[in-house]
């Protein structure tokens, strides 16, 4: 108890203010940009945390995390387009809301539902961490595989449309994190006898490449959305008021968010729907729903938020990712030194508790913002994209470069960007691709370790039959709940395409087998077991690819819909948006001639101006002040830019990539 | 006047540094090189030495720490190799496991660390601990030899922690199996489930986390890897003053005092585990006259006051190794005679594991 309010105390400290408050305001705008969510927005922090204390390093990453779900609606509301994959929900009734001249009114409602939400997640996170002991006690190895492999399956199951599909992502994450040093034996798989790849691909290069790259190149072929402007809005108080005259559905869906967060794996993407679906079933007038009722707006805003905190439950006691984006923050722990498990309750309790109240603080901070300063905010849908855009490639350029300072990692991340957007394309999960990578040696150490203790005996224990009940009953629960929706394969782009990208894919096992098959059995044995369950579940999806070609429906409905294109990751402009993703190998291209920073001032006003041809004073004022930025940040964490092959022949001073001393 | 002034001081001031001391860093910047991520033990290693460094190191020099993880090591380790100079304006921060790779002839080592001039070590050690009801009493482990099956944590054999199955093995513990992929923090959590029998922390740990439960009667001492003195005594840790050594622990079980080719393979892993556990060091080929300088600085910043107070609870309990001694360490840590690499060879292949010392 002492502990949590010297915690309280310590976060009041100017310090932790001032971090939590750039994390959040960072958290604020990523949320806005519609697509982008806190996994990207973790990605771009992540390479600098670590020259922080790690308790000013924590608030600085939960600033980034909280507020995401909240300003998401800015969009959601005024343009229709989810914000983050969180606020979907809040689309079918946030933008009607605002056709009919209540935009205000419902930003308010979604803001302070998101904040109460937030809050009771934090809460919750609390009260459980006071108990988490005799959990993790209660956790030995067998339990916490289960929990694993439920982890993987729930989220291959519900992160994407279709179950096979989203389990067979969930699979190739596992075999690319596979990659690497043989946890057991130590022999090198996959590698190539190359040093890059001994200890695995970096996993803010996933991140950043498999979230952040097809965010953008989306955000460009949409061309922007019509936002509508929040001017001589009124209707703030009354979204206020709507939110506690509603506030039994608050905490209905609040609990149901942190229930649904708690899951690992799971959260995210799929609890505003739980929500949103659980508001329908509950009310007894259906019938403004979809056409601008406030309750669908405060349902599944005040779920989102609150999945937050419970998201964190199972990320800090077992460091298995109650998200996506804790797959970051569990990145971030490394980075900063701090091991998820018993120590988050006992010895660095007093972290936990700081990120508890940073938790809830930043909610707060982010719920004040968003409100007082609505219609400034707002503007932020209005910025051009090909402004926004650009300035966004060189800033994850300059995170990527920092995590190894390896080129290598500039392949690692244009490559990851593609299979980003084709999965998000094509209707493959990528928080499955995200989660399986980050598991992939958990699985295969806690495989091993619960053979050598108990063999199959851990079955039995009964924690692990009351995991196995619980998680196989969520899954058929959600999974029924998600057969109502309709197929028809007339609906899906690319058909030629999806089968090459398949084939494609059966690269990855094929060349994994391939050459971990002549190492020792417990080198090979994950890597090769998993390479035929995905070559398996690939064919599978192969054969329904082909019958969509055909247009052979006379297979039953259910079945097609058990593997296929899934409805919210269907993007329209595959062909533009690998047009755009071809200008970022021009700048990587561009960076290996110049080096880092004549390189972005040239691709930031080249892409400006490609777009508009007489902002040539936006394009310039933006390169400088970028460059400004960078310069800072560079002396004050003594980071090195790229050096390009120019600077091997002439020598350059540090600030165009040059030598630091 | 003035500049009549200065050039005087400054004509004083050259004098008076060559007088004590012909090395001069002021306007430079030194890169300390650490072959890891930020934020582990051998970052903040660094950090916490670096303004100590500044302030007595002639000429008061920046000290900035440069960051090149990846590869288990190597990686870093390398670049050092390649891009260092040996003026002074290059330190290396060196861990066990950098150690380790060299000692075990991993193939993609281009470091020449056992020429490396060393600063400064700082040493470390190792205890090792089980649950009460496994023992008749503390330190005793004849029912753990009896056992059908000890288990124990493991990292991975290809790091230090190969070192485990040499000491369990000469121990004659017939049922120790490890568990690989276990951290130490993580091995602890399951010991402390009861699901693996014997654990072990560095004294850091040992203090904040194992004593609590010693105290409380659920955990007891077995025994500690010892202090090995520049003679090639061993002496207790003062930590668990109670607890036997190594060295003890093997002359009880085994009723002989260790010595041959097990007390050989015993100084290098304790010099590669326990004295060089983190160190600094300086590229190979720096002069006598600038190494000797930093090994002054370092003497003089253990006897700061501030270092003093600050030191125990940063760096640990035990004293800093400065001066030629800790070059004799480095070389025994680095280099593991035949004999070592093949007793070590043989320990693996009885547990079944492919990977071997080269």
């Amino acid at each position: 108890m002492e502990q949590l309010f010297s915690a309280l105390l310590q976060l009041f400290e100017i310090n932790h203010l001032a971090f939590l408050f750039a994390g959040t305001l960072l958290g604020l705008v990523v949320g806005i940009l519609p697509g982008m969510g806190g996994t990207s927005g973790l990605a771009l922090v992540l390479p600098f945390v670590f020259t922080l204390e790690p308790s000013h390093a924590l608030a600085m990453m939960i600033g980034v995390l909280a507020p995401t779900t909240t300003s998401d609606t800015f969009p959601a509301v005024l343009m229709g387009v989810p914000g983050t994959a969180g606020s979907q929900a809040t689309v079918m009734d946030g933008f009607p809301l605002a056709k009919k001249g209540m935009a205000a009114r419902a930003l308010s409602a979604a803001f302070t539902s998101s904040l109460l939400g937030g809050i009771f997640g934090a809460l919750i996170l609390s009260i459980s961490i006071y108990y988490a002991v005799p959990i993790i006690m209660a956790f030995g190895f067998g339990e916490q595989f289960l929990l694993v492999v439920l982890a993987l399956l729930m989220v291959g199951a519900l992160t994407g449309e279709n179950f096979i599909k989203g389990v067979t992502a969930c699979f190739l994450g596992l075999i690319i994190g596979s990659i690497g040093t043989a946890p057991i034996t130590g022999d090198p798989r996959f590698t190539f006898n190359s040093l890059y790849l001994i200890e695995g691909v970096p996993l803010v290069v996933v991140g950043l490449g498999l979230f952040a790259i097809p965010e953008i190149v989306g955000l460009l072929d949409s061309k922007g959305a019509i936002a509508k402007t929040l001017k001589n809005e009124k209707g703030w108080i009354l979204g206020i008021q709507d939110v506690f005259r509603n506030w039994f559905l608050v905490l209905r869906c609040s609990t149901l968010g942190c229930l649904v967060g708690a899951l690992p794996g799971l959260g995210g993407t799929v609890v505003d729907w739980i929500a949103y679906s659980h508001l329908k079933q509950t009310s007894k007038d259906t019938s403004q729903f979809g056409k601008g009722d406030i309750r669908g707006v405060i349902a599944p805003e005040s779920a989102n938020n609150a999945k937050e905190g419970g998201a964190l439950i199972p990320t800090l006691i077992f460091g298995i990712p109650g998200s996506g984006n804790k797959v970051l923050l569990l990145g971030g722990f490394v980075l900063i030194g701090i091991e998820p498990g018993l120590d988050m309750v006992t010895t660095n309790l007093d972290l936990t508790y700081l990120m508890i109240w940073s938790l809830a603080i930043a909610n707060i901070l982010a719920a004040g913002l968003c409100i007082g300063f609505a219609s400034h905010i707002s503007k932020f849908t209005l910025v051009p994209y090909y402004i926004l855009a650009p300035v966004m490639v060189c800033l994850i350029f300059f995170a990527t470069f920092n995590i190894n300072r390896d080129w290598y990692d500039f392949i690692g991340l244009l490559g990851f960007g593609l299979i980003g957007i084709t999965f998000k394309n094509f209707g493959w999960s990528r928080p499955a691709l995200l989660i399986g990578f980050f598991l992939s040696t958990k699985v295969e150490l806690l495989s091993y370790q619960t053979h050598a203790v108990y063999g199959f005996s851990f079955i039995y224990r009964p924690v692990s039959i009351i995991l196995i009940i619980l998680c196989l009953a969520t899954i058929l629960l959600l999974l029924k709940q998600k057969f109502d929706s309709n197929y028809n394969s007339e609906n899906i782009n690319n058909k030629k395409h999806q089968i090459l990208f398949v084939l494609f894919l059966l690269f990855l096992p094929l060349t994994m087998i391939w050459l971990t098959s002549s190492l020792d059995y417990r080198a090979n044995l994950f890597p090769i077991s998993l390479s035929i369950i995905t070559i398996i579940l690939l064919i599978f999806v192969l054969f329904v690819k082909f019958a969509d070609l055909r247009e052979i429906n006379s297979f039953e409905n259910s079945i097609m819909r058990f593997a296929n294109t899934n409805i919210y990751e269907r993007g329209r402009g595959f062909n533009n948006q690998l047009y755009y993703y071809s200008s970022f190998i021009g700048y990587l291209a561009m960076n290996f001639i110049f080096g880092f920073p004549l390189a972005s001032v040239f691709f930031i006003n080249l892409f400006i101006l490609y777009h508009n041809g007489n902002a040539y004073k936006v394009s310039l004022t933006i390169a400088a002040v970028m460059m400004l930025i960078l310069w800072m940040l560079s002396s004050l964490l003594t980071l090195q830019f790229p050096n390009g092959l120019i600077g091997l022949i002439v020598d350059m001073p540090w600030w165009l990539g040059g030598r630091l001393n | 006047m003035y500049r009549l002034f200065v050039l005087f001081t400054a004509a004083f001031l050259s004098i008076s540094s060559t007088a004590y001391a012909s090395v001069d860093f002021s306007g430079k910047t030194i890169t300390w090189v650490v072959p890891f991520k930020e934020g582990g033990g051998t970052s903040r290693f660094a950090r916490f030495i670096q303004p100590f460094l500044t302030k007595y190191l002639p000429g008061n020099p920046d000290i900035q720490v440069m960051h090149i993880p990846g590869g288990g090591a190597i990686k870093g380790s390398n670049y050092f190799q390649k891009n260092a100079v040996p003026d002074g304006t290059f330190i290396f921060g060196c861990s066990t496991s950098v150690i380790v790779n060299v000692a075990t002839g991993n193939p993609l080592v281009e470091y020449n660390l056992s020429e490396y001039r060393p600063v400064l070590l700082l040493p470390q050690n190792t205890h090792w601990f089980t649950r009460s009801d496994l023992v008749n009493e503390p330190h005793d482990m004849s029912k753990l030899i009896e056992r059908d099956l000890v288990l124990y944590a493991l990292k991975t054999p290809a790091s230090a922690d190969l070192f485990h199955i040499w000491v369990f093995d000469k121990l004659g513990l017939k049922g120790a199996k490890p568990i690989p992929g276990l951290s130490s923090s993580g091995g602890y959590q399951a010991f402390l489930r009861g699901e693996i029998h014997i654990s072990s922390h560095g004294a850091a740990n040992y203090v904040k986390k194992v004593k609590p439960e010693i105290d409380k009667g659920k955990i007891v001492d077995l025994m500690t890897l010892g202090i090995i003195d520049a003679d090639g005594t061993v002496s207790r840790n003062p930590l668990a003053p109670n607890a036997p050594t190594f060295p003890e622990m093997y002359e009880k079980i085994n009723g002989e005092k260790l010595a041959g080719d097990d007390l050989e393979a015993f100084y290098s892993i304790g010099a590669a585990w326990s004295q060089a556990s983190k160190s600094m060091l300086l590229p190979q080929g720096t002069p006598d006259e600038i190494v000797q300088a930093f090994r002054d600085a370092a003497t003089k910043m253990v006897n700061d006051p501030e270092f003093k107070e600050k030191a125990t609870k940063a760096l640990g309990p035990f004293p800093l190794i400065i001066g030629e001694e800790a070059g004799a360490i480095v070389k025994k840590a680095a280099i593991f005679s035949d004999k070592t690499k093949e007793q070590l060879n043989d320990v693996l292949k009885k547990n079944r594991f492919t990977y071997r010392v080269k």
